[in-house]
């Protein structure tokens, strides 16, 4: 179904060629998974096979690409789309119609099919991916995990003979991916090949039975069945900054459990005196009151990470910290920064170094030549410093949004899921550089759906559900709470439920097990 | 109101008229009313046409009044220009400017044309949902399947703009260390960054929307329509009434003597 050979792509103005010498061969009803580091050529794989890649994004392309009998490489876009199913990162960049029903119709009205098929065929996808009761809905009024399910119903509503998938859960809280990978999971049917690339390998249940890796250089490194790649691969798996499961984690770690894995005591971190403090926070977006009643203190020196599921207020609670939001209550203490979702919202010069000079010059600082060094070292971002913010990769957005935002010297640092989306080794970076700027003497203030990063770097959690604070407390004590967890709706990854039984700190556990799979320092 | 591109939220006459035969009734009317230059022709038909679309398109008064209210510093400035600038008898004098009476009735008849033209553009949009009107325009106006659907997408990143909007004037804002909670900034340089980065942020979200349609086969050939816009008997019907109404109007003032044209003022 996909024959693969020699494939090379190099995009204009990049020195490397982003694919090397790529073979890969797809029967039907085969599924892989391909794995690699970022920037290593996963999606541009998956684009060539979609026949995006060289036809509307400009590349140069060596080899053989064909789908389906056909050649991707030259056949266009919308005539290899009869054959080939694609499903990306971000709901919003897939839905193009005002209607669910318009939206998921959309690809059997391009193939000319008979409009007395449509209907039945439309609401059958629905179906089948746990979308029925969307029916009805605009597609702007979705969530995250309905916006994707509805966009895989209007992938698979043609039933492609392909189906390529690039990292369809990467943007949705846990609950929400569970549900989108297990309507993916339904989805591999039956003589169709699919293709996926993904991070959260322990939320989708079940592995596809093969794994293509990509190494750094755009070569096939590995390709074979899972479980074995995985385990002979796993330690430059895990050195290539790509996600892995817990299993071959494990094995990179060089241990069979968790439990034997050498912990040092981590320092524990004392609360240095009070930066913020919010008494009865609440805040009403027309006529919901998304968030109610909320107490907090950050102390210098502690990072506290507010979790929930989308909707929980979270965001509401940092733009309100932040005083970006008219808000309820009082909020008092130091000065403010906050780090925003998308780096890109916030960029405001036009090249590295002066997005970093930006904020310590509107400050008057005495020392903003100085401030700008230390940001271009400790993010990382030498050598990028006369690039233009908006033309970077998105680690290096990233690591440039932190960046610019802790050389202010704030005392309280607030940032909204600063890992979304991100490969292993930028999350590490993240989870290093708020660790830094709490142990500089800072108040530090992390969203996020992700259970894990909290266990890396959090002191204490403050857990909310609706709009309303279900629990404040020490991050051990509410990791290890399962009724509380539930509440919440948050499920716990497996290695923060594998470190329970190790009976050390889960900081201990977490830093242990990344020193020991991701050798290479990480630098944020 | 209702959100951009999209229709009151009930049922009625109007409602269930094919847009693509709305719009050309409408602009057949427009033209229409480009002939007369008195008051009377433009008048009798706006009394004929306010009530009607309250009534077919069951609008609510206040919500019509306060659309065309819109068009009203537009019709006052034909009125006041055309007042002050025609050459006739002097009626008046107003801060030193002659008002004449030719140029009273035809300030009158192009304020009132405004008047009408925006009752009716208000009238039309209240009751057509953006979607339809483009599947309407690509099954019977014979517009391509890009064009349709590049409009359609269009109205997808515009539906997000405001709130992506909002969310870049927070992030930006944030990042100036003198910031003061509870306000955003609005000097002219901080909007034009916001703008900036809001135009970069939609350009690459309609690059991404663009290549999901290309891999959902647009462009692939002929396409079919699953669920149609209806055009029936009872479309030819409102378009002849209206267009019947509308020319029976301008008879009637013809035939009273209260006609006039460009060329008869």
């Amino acid at each position: 179904m996909i024959e693969v050979r020699g494939l090379g792509v190099t995009f204009p103005g990049t020195p490397a060629p982003v694919l090397r010498s790529v073979d890969l061969d797809v029967r039907p009803g085969e599924q892989v998974l391909v794995l690699a580091g970022s920037g290593a050529g996963k999606s541009t794989l998956l684009r060539v096979l979609a026949g995006i890649v060289p036809q509307v994004v400009d590349a140069e392309v060596t080899g053989v690409a064909r789908v389906a009998g056909l050649d991707a490489t030259t056949t266009p876009t919308a005539d290899l789309a009869a054959h080939v199913g694609t499903l990306t990162q971000d709901p919003t960049d897939q839905l193009c119609l005002p209607t669910v029903l318009d939206e998921v119709a959309f690809a059997l009205e391009n193939r000319g099919v008979d409009p007395g098929l449509i209907g039945p065929a439309v609401h059958r996808t629905l179906a089948s991916v746990g979308a029925a009761h969307l029916a009805g809905r605009r597609t702007a009024e979705l969530s995250g995990g309905e916006g994707q399910r509805v966009a895989l119903a209007a992938a698979l509503v043609a039933d492609p003979q392909v189906l390529l998938l690039d990292e369809p859960t990467a943007l949705l809280d846990p609950a929400a991916a569970r549900g989108v990978a297990r309507a993916v999971r339904g989805a591999v049917g039956d003589g169709r090949a699919t293709v996926m690339v993904e991070h959260r390998l322990d939320e989708l249940g079940h592995l596809p039975a093969r794994v293509l890796v990509l190494g750094p250089d755009g070569r096939v490194r590995a390709d074979g069945p899972t479980e074995r790649v995985l385990h002979d691969d796993a330690r430059s798996l895990a050195g290539m900054g790509t996600w892995l499961p817990l299993s071959a984690e494990l094995t990179a770690a060089g241990v069979g459990s968790l439990e034997r894995l050498t912990v040092d005591p981590v320092p524990t971190s004392v609360p240095g005196v009070r930066v913020l403090s919010a008494r009865g926070l609440s805040v009403r977006r027309g006529q919901r009151t998304v968030l109610d009643g909320v107490d907090l203190d950050v102390h210098a020196g502690r990072v506290t990470a507010v979790v929930g599921l989308n909707g929980s207020g979270k965001s509401s609670l940092l733009l309100a910290l932040a005083g970006l939001l008219p808000a309820g209550g009082t909020v008092t203490g130091g000065s403010v920064g906050l780090v925003f979702q998308h780096p890109e919202h916030q960029f405001l010069a036009r090249s590295v170094h002066d997005e970093l000079a930006w904020g310590p010059h509107r400050a008057r600082l005495p020392d903003v030549d100085e401030r700008v060094s230390a940001g271009l070292d400790d993010y990382r971002l030498r050598g990028l410093e006369d690039r233009d913010p908006f033309r970077l990769s998105g680690g290096q957005q990233r690591r440039l949004s932190l960046g610019a935002m802790a050389v202010c010297g704030h005392d309280v640092l607030l940032a909204d899921e600063p890992t979304f989306g991100q490969d292993r080794r930028t999350s590490a970076a993240c989870a290093d550089a708020l660790r830094r700027l709490a142990d500089e003497g800072r108040g530090v203030v992390l969203v996020t759906h992700d259970l894990r990063l909290v266990g890396e770097v959090a002191d204490d959690v403050l857990l909310l559900r609706a709009g309303h604070p279900l629990a404040l407390g020490p991050v051990d004590d509410v990791l290890a709470d399962d009724a509380l967890l539930s509440r919440a709706g948050l499920p716990l990854p497996a290695v923060l439920a594998a470190s329970r039984t190790t009976g050390h700190p889960v900081r201990a556990v977490l830093r242990a097990l990344r020193t020991a799979t991701l050798p290479a320092p990480v630098r944020a | 109101m209702t959100a951009l591109g999209q229709a009151l939220p009930h049922d009625s006459v109007l409602h269930r008229r094919n847009p693509t035969v709305k719009l050309a009734v409408f602009f057949v009317v427009s033209v229409v009313v480009l002939v007369p230059v008195d008051p009377w022709t433009p008048l009798a038909l706006l009394v004929v046409a306010a009530p009607a679309v309250v009534h077919a398109g069951r609008i609510p008064w206040p919500t019509l009044g306060r659309a065309a209210l819109l068009f009203g510093p537009f019709a006052f400035s034909l009125l006041a220009v055309n007042a002050v600038t025609r050459d006739g008898p002097v009626v008046a004098e107003v801060l030193g400017l002659e008002v004449t009476r030719t140029g009273l009735t035809v300030g009158v008849a192009l304020a009132l044309r405004t008047v009408l033209v925006g009752t009716l553009a208000v009238a039309f949009t209240l009751t057509t949902d953006g979607a339809r009107l483009m599947t309407s325009l690509h099954q019977h106006a014979r517009l391509g399947a890009r064009p349709t659907f590049a409009v359609l997408a269009g109205y997808r990143v515009l539906e997000d703009l405001p709130g992506r909007w909002t969310t870049i004037r927070q992030a930006q804002s944030v990042r100036d260390p003198r910031h003061r909670r509870g306000t955003l900034p609005r000097d002219p340089g901080s909007l034009s960054r916001a703008a900036f980065a809001l135009l970069v942020v939609a350009l690459r979200q309609g690059e991404r929307m663009a290549i999901a349609m290309e891999t959902r086969g647009l462009g692939s050939g002929p396409r079919t329509v699953h669920r149609p816009v209806a055009l029936d008997r009872r479309d030819a019907v409102f378009a002849a009434l209206v267009l019947g109404v509308c020319l029976l109007v301008v008879l009637v003032t013809w035939r009273a003597g209260l006609l006039r044209t460009w060329s008869t003022v």
